[in-house]
């Protein structure tokens, strides 16, 4: 169950409207390592997850995720706000304009519709959790970018909240990938995978075949 | 507070001096401390300055806590932030004693805020006489002054 709380996790307050940054800030809310893709990404992993830590790992940061889409799509629609059709132009948004006018839709910068192709959840502890953390690397690297970009000090002022948050969630999945393989076979740590074998090992245990 | 005994230093942590091979490591933080004030943690982005490592090391400078929501967000941010901890820190004593003064804070902030400015959640309009939740402004639309009407 989600209950929406009407406040944002950090204050935007664009105080320039500046179509042409919103152009490639929208990566973060739809694109291949936006936050939209970051929610998805963990809150639908959690699923398989076998160990406790990881169970609220993910559905904490998954959640922070949402209202990190938040941020990044208000962050669009203030930078778009009560544009003009030559500001459109002005700014090089005429693509998008014509699809969306000045609605916040989810896409890469390159124009691509959000994609579930962008995210894995591979149902296995070791693999989802390393993806994640590549996810993270991924978000901050765009985020850099992002910065190298922009140089209105009320947007990048945000982004540097987002992207730091980034650097916290590896740190925080790489402990949990440390709590999660310290109960594995130390000898060989591929032998199982324990978001899945648990219920097998306890099958083949009542056969008597161990 | 008191700072615990570790074995190094905030901005590093500790790693198992043998390891099974083909698998990747992030040394475990060792302690909660130290730390950021609620409202520099916000604008940092994080709690802990051992976590703080900023683009081309340009950080915000500017604080937001100059009004009640600015207050709160703080609060919940470093709530949230100490929650995250506990998830991979869940037997730190020192840590949830923290995160439980934390829940306190927020809880007063909150009250604070909504008597001030109307619900956050739909359930805070328990005995108002009217249906505020529509009342503007909604958190994407741009106000100058953080919270104001």
């Amino acid at each position: 169950m989600f209950i929406y709380e009407k406040k944002l996790q950090y204050p935007v307050r664009i105080k320039n409207p500046n179509p042409a940054l919103a152009k490639f800030i929208i990566t973060q809310y739809g694109g291949p390592d936006g936050e939209l893709a970051a929610s998805l990404r963990y809150l639908s992993q959690r699923f398989s997850m076998p160990y406790p830590e990881l169970k609220g790992l993910l559905t904490d940061i998954g959640v922070e995720e949402l209202g990190h889409m938040e941020i990044v799509a208000t962050i669009v629609h203030q930078l778009t706000r009560s544009m003009s059709e030559e500001d459109v132009k002005r700014a090089g948004l005429e693509t998008y304009f014509v699809d969306h006018t000045a609605g916040v839709y989810p896409q890469f910068a390159s124009g691509t519709p959000w994609t579930a192709a962008t995210i894995a959840v591979k149902g296995d502890v070791i693999t989802d959790l390393i993806e994640d953390m590549a996810a993270e690397q991924k978000a901050r690297t765009t985020y850099d970018n992002i910065l190298r970009m922009s140089d209105d000090p009320d947007v990048n002022d945000v982004i540097r909240f987002l992207r730091e948050r980034e650097i916290v969630h590896f740190q925080r999945f790489g402990e949990g990938l440390r709590l999660a393989t310290e109960r594995m076979d130390q000898k060989n740590i591929y032998a199982i995978n324990p978001a899945f074998d648990r219920q097998r090992a306890v099958t083949t245990t009542e056969k008597g075949t161990t | 507070m008191e700072e615990k005994k570790r074995a190094c230093d905030y901005k590093s942590g500790q790693l198992p001096s043998c390891a099974p091979l083909a698998l990747s490591y992030v040394p475990m933080q060792e302690g909660s401390t130290p730390q950021y004030e609620a409202d520099e943690a916000l604008i940092r982005g994080t709690l802990f300055p051992g976590l703080d490592l900023p683009w081309k090391n340009i950080v915000n400078t500017v604080p937001h806590s100059d009004t009640p929501l600015g207050e709160l967000m703080a609060l919940d941010f470093v709530v949230h932030e100490l929650g995250l901890y506990l998830d991979t820190h869940k037997d730190d004593a020192e840590a949830f004693a923290l995160y439980q003064s934390f829940l306190r804070l927020a809880e007063e902030g909150r009250k604070r805020y909504v008597e001030l400015y109307g619900p956050l959640t739909r359930p805070d309009m328990l005995g108002d006489k009217s249906f505020t939740w529509l009342n503007n402004p909604w958190p994407w639309d741009y106000t100058e002054r953080m919270g104001d009407k």
